[in-house]
């Protein structure tokens, strides 16, 4: 836990990443929105570590509100890595899973 | 030194670990030993998996240790690989195949008692969903990386800010799965249909739950864990403090108040790079490499009015109580002449703060990564002190000489228990800078050796130094060790469970120790 700063505080008030389907089973493979928010929104969505970095290059931050993603560049990212994001093992997201959510986050193309 | 298997061995491996969890959760691809590497490493070329499987239930973990035994295959149990700065997904002994347990996610609260009961694969966003979604009124105590495991940080003893915060002492009840393929129920879960299992740790007779915490001696397939009932109200203050020297009068203020009672979470005292590191780069600063200069710290500090030393205070409890409490405190407090002291309130009803002082989970800590502007990452060291001012002092006067002369930017804290203090340092790392890279190993064992020469030895450690840690704790000839592998080798005399975890290392490993 680091302690709160300034410039930190307004993050603070940003409501939590929810993940409404987390606790008992996963959501179906089909539902790229409810994944995303089970297995990518603490990161990836408000006040998450990777919003803040990418927040640092690119805008929108939040991966949800991008228009210029690919399904084949999230993928690519998710399993390899990218930057500071750790890659995503097929464990925690399956490739049906994953296809889902890049799919999702992919809809603007 | 990796493992290899004859190609026709790893072939019916692989087909006995297909059968006992589904071909589509076996992971044996290039990538997928990528992905369950130590994305922090200093060397990446260490601690490389042979694949994973994934097992979805207890009986499936039973069915993955015995086609282990079979082929004398070494596993690496983890819960969702979240363990950054202490290896992450990886194992120690390269050619480990990962049992990824990231898919076991039951809950089940017992709200009337304040306690769950979890599988390894639940993290603290999934345990907080679930909290808030269900309306359950329980707190949750997480780390400052919230990504990972809630029984995993548990069981790696990791810390949080509540009055839970030692996450490792609210572990009540464990099932493990031993390397004989048998399932054990710790404490009172060792009756069948016990009403008691998540209420009373010890059980009857010798009590084993830490005898699984930091350790290989058995795959942990769900723990019970207390939680905090939520509190009337939360007050507290945030400080910041200007000098190097106000730790020590900070540390012999706090202690005494924590060990009292009166103060019964446990603060952490972190530096100014422990926050400046999330919301800036060095190079944003300077591109000078060598550890920070006094000038460039100072024109940080004055941007994000930043003390060298920075604490957060929090009451639990009931209002009248916590008013009364925070009287004391601040009085203490302002006796240290802080440079900034910023009350804070809050009353049940209210939003919570998004804090892990409220057990809201956290991943933006993790920002830090981003320091040096590149790959980045963090590495931990982190020896156990007592809670004295003086000696606490002339660690951080030794530490911080330390990153001077290795030309590392000093990033720590002091954080509390009851009776010790943790000098938690994330040692930030750039992976882009081959010469830093060079310096990183020597430096954490510099470190290491010094802890070990003021009789401080380190909670928690990486990968790459749980064999050095582990040969600090010497007394009697290194006889807890010994007595570790005496027990490693009656339960697991095949040494299939996370050879050299803690560095305890089986008999047939033996030869792998130190390497």
């Amino acid at each position: 836990m680091k302690r709160p700063l300034p410039l930190a505080a307004a993050a603070l008030l940003l409501p939590a990443a929810t993940a409404a389907l987390a606790g008992q089973g996963t959501p179906t493979p089909t539902d790229g929105k409810a994944l995303f928010r089970e297995k990518c929104a603490m990161c990836h969505g408000p006040n998450g570590m990777g919003t803040g970095l990418l927040d640092r290059r690119v805008q929108p931050a939040l991966l949800e509100e991008r228009t210029d993603l690919t399904a084949d560049y999230v993928i690519q990212a998710a399993r390899t890595g990218i930057g500071n994001m750790p890659a995503i093992p097929r464990g925690e997201a399956s490739d049906a899973q994953l296809k889902a959510i890049a799919d999702y986050l992919g809809r603007g193309k | 030194m990796a493992q290899h298997l004859p190609p026709a061995t790893l072939k019916a491996a692989r087909r006995g670990f297909a059968a006992a969890v589904g071909a589509a959760n076996c992971f044996f691809g290039e990538d997928d030993q990528h992905a369950y590497s130590d994305k922090f490493a200093i060397d990446d070329s260490r601690h490389v998996p042979l694949g994973a499987v994934a097992p979805l239930t207890t009986e499936e973990v039973q069915a993955v240790v015995r086609v282990a035994a079979q082929y004398h295959i070494p596993l690496w149990p983890i819960s969702r690989g979240k363990n950054l700065g202490y290896g992450s997904a990886a194992p120690v002994l390269a050619g480990s195949v990962i049992v990824d347990l990231s898919r076991m996610k039951k809950i089940e609260v017992d709200l009337a008692n304040g306690t769950v009961l979890l599988e390894p694969g639940v993290g603290f966003y999934d345990l907080y969903d679930y909290l808030q979604t269900h309306k359950i009124p329980l707190w949750l105590s997480v780390p400052g990386n919230s990504w990972g495991s809630v029984i995993g940080n548990a069981l790696d003893r990791g810390v949080g800010y509540t009055p839970y915060g030692e996450n490792t002492s609210k572990l009540c009840g464990m099932e493990v799965v031993l390397a004989d393929g048998s399932i054990v129920r710790t404490g009172m879960g060792a009756m069948t249909g016990s009403k008691t299992w998540q209420l009373y740790r010890y059980g009857f007779g010798p009590a084993w739950d830490q005898m699984f915490v930091q350790s290989n001696l058995g795959i942990v397939t769900k723990a019970g864990m207390w939680l905090m009932p939520e509190p009337e109200s939360v007050m507290g203050m945030d400080l910041e403090f200007d000098s190097p020297d106000d730790l020590g009068p900070l540390i012999d203020t706090l202690g005494p108040l924590r060990r009292e009672g009166l103060l019964q979470q446990s603060p952490t005292i972190g530096n100014w790079l422990r926050a400046a590191a999330i919301v800036t780069r060095r190079t944003d600063w300077t591109d000078k490499p060598g550890a920070l200069g006094d000038d460039v710290i100072a024109a940080i500090r004055k941007k994000f009015g930043m003390g060298w030393w920075g604490v957060s205070l929090r009451l639990y409890g009931r209002e009248g109580v916590n008013k009364a409490a925070y009287a004391v405190l601040e009085s203490a407090m302002n006796a240290l002449k802080p440079m900034v002291l910023k009350p804070t309130k809050w009353t049940r009803g209210e939003p919570h703060e998004q804090s892990g002082w409220f057990g809201v989970p956290l991943t933006f800590p993790m920002q830090n990564a981003n320091w040096h502007g590149g790959r980045g990452g963090h590495i931990g060291f982190s020896p156990v002190l007592p809670q004295s001012g003086a000696q606490a002092q002339a660690q951080f006067k030794r530490t911080y000489a330390r990153y001077k002369e290795f030309g590392m930017d000093y990033q720590a804290s002091f954080a509390f228990g009851e009776r010790h203090l943790i000098n938690v340092n994330a040692v930030l790392i750039n992976k882009d800078d081959d010469a830093m890279m060079q310096r990183v190993d020597p430096f954490l064992r510099a470190l290491i050796a010094d802890a070990r020469s003021q009789g401080y030895g380190e909670y928690r450690t990486h990968l790459d130094y749980m064999d050095t840690v582990m040969g600090s704790y010497d007394f009697g000839g290194n006889a807890l060790r010994k007595l570790n592998e005496r027990v490693k080798n009656a339960l697991d005399p095949l040494g299939i469970i996370a050879p050299g975890k803690s560095g305890i290392w089986p008999a047939n490993r033996a030869k792998e120790r130190g390497k």
